[in-house]
């Protein structure tokens, strides 16, 4: 009786003991190392054949499938940042009204009731969170040339979308021609937004004038 | 998960029944600390870090001086974080980010071993094992993962000594290393082959 309580204890406590000890993956990471960078692109596109962007003025916050646009801090900082990086790149800023070359949003994608959204979701409302009239184009669709890829949503994220406004009359559409995607830990905050941005503009080296 | 849960019955029974079959024999409880080396194309395409976090235990039973057999499991975490890079994901998308491998493997195994010098104190053996490897691979790119599970063989080779704890004992300490073969055509990978150092107890039962 004793031996097979012997055997029982070993074989059932020597595994749940190794078994717990499983190192866990997100608790070994540091709030840097939680963050993905993901950059999508039209492979057709020379972007050197632009010269001017314009970009929004506020921050899209998306949630549950609807919009609102904010001029928060956090909002300001990655617009700033994203100015940074394309004067940078040598692209040259204009206002709106002046014909700008390349349209810029900005979006933070937030927690939805269900707990997942998909990036996929996300595009299929484009129009929804940036009237194209906010563009100058109220008639037009948006058209994503490449396909991109679907990652769940679950607790934020930011992204940045570059729009071909050059070509939209003869296209009679505004393609999305560059996409950037911030993912992780504490990414809509002020402080990180500078390297945020960089990391995505880092990692598009054929993104310059 | 059908095929998983009936390769593992498959080798319960046959494990168990061995001893039933033999009818006579002691019965002895392997439990040993695990220490896990990965080697070829585990180490080359998904972990190079060796392993302190497993164990290898077993239900042995002797068939005579020189041979035992039964049936063999363990577990082994196999974990490796690699620095921030920008990875290809398709001809326009890439993405930035700390890739962290985090396998989990079980074997499941029958095995025999082999004593040479039965009626010396210290009792070195040989083993050879094969059966079932259920693998849990997940990667991730920053906190963001996925997760697949398949099973797959493996077969073993293996050295051992074991140590009584007192002259004539069957119980006592057990110092061993193998080597594992572990097949894995999977996401483009070849194998989940290992060299493993084990130390624990043999107790007998009866």
């Amino acid at each position: 009786m004793k031996r097979i309580l012997m055997m029982l204890i070993g074989l059932t406590a020597f595994p749940i003991i190794f078994m717990s000890c499983t190192k866990d993956v997100v608790k070994n990471l540091t709030t840097d190392e939680s963050r993905i960078y993901i950059t999508d692109h039209d492979s057709t596109v020379n972007f050197g054949n632009f010269k001017t962007y314009s970009i929004s003025d506020s921050v899209a916050i998306i949630q549950n499938g609807k919009s609102s646009h904010e001029s928060s801090d956090v909002g300001l900082a990655y617009i700033n940042a994203v100015k940074k990086y394309m004067d940078q790149a040598g692209y040259q800023m204009v206002s709106r009204e002046d014909n700008p070359d390349l349209g810029i949003d900005v979006n933070h994608i937030i927690n939805t009731s269900t707990g997942v959204i998909s990036y996929g979701d996300y595009w299929d409302d484009y129009g929804g969170y940036w009237d194209p009239y906010y563009w100058g184009y109220p008639d037009y669709g948006y058209y994503i040339p490449y396909a991109y890829s679907v990652y769940q949503v679950k607790e934020g994220a930011v992204s940045i979308d570059i729009l071909d406004l050059k070509n939209a009359s003869e296209d009679h559409k505004i393609n999305v021609i560059w996409t950037g995607l911030i993912r992780g830990e504490g990414v809509f905050n002020s402080s990180v937004a500078d390297s945020q941005v960089k990391a995505l503009f880092d990692q598009s080296s054929y993104l310059k004038n | 998960m059908k095929k998983i849960k009936l390769t593992i019955a498959g080798l319960i029974i046959i494990g168990f029944a061995m001893p039933a079959v033999a009818q006579n024999g002691s019965l002895k409880l392997d439990l040993n600390y695990n220490y896990s080396i990965p080697l070829s194309g585990f180490k080359n395409d998904l972990v190079s870090n060796g392993s302190p976090r497993g164990f290898m235990g077993g239900l042995f039973y002797s068939f005579n001086n020189h041979l035992s057999g039964g049936l063999s499991f363990g577990f082994q975490d196999y974990y490796q974080k690699y620095p921030r890079t920008i990875y290809n994901l398709s001809k326009t998308q890439q993405i930035s980010a700390v890739l962290t491998n985090s396998i989990q493997v079980t074997p499941v195994l029958l095995k025999a071993k082999y004593f040479p010098n039965a009626n010396s104190f210290l009792k070195p053996y040989v083993s050879l094992g094969a059966g079932a490897n259920i693998i849990d691979n997940k990667q991730y790119f920053g906190e963001f993962g996925n997760s697949q599970t398949n099973v797959g063989f493996r077969a073993q080779a293996g050295v051992g000594l074991m140590v009584p704890f007192k002259k004539s004992g069957t119980s006592g300490l057990n110092v061993g290393a193998s080597y594992d073969y572990a097949p894995y055509k999977k996401y483009g990978y070849k194998d989940l082959n290992n060299v493993n150092i084990q130390a624990g107890v043999v107790l007998e039962l009866r």
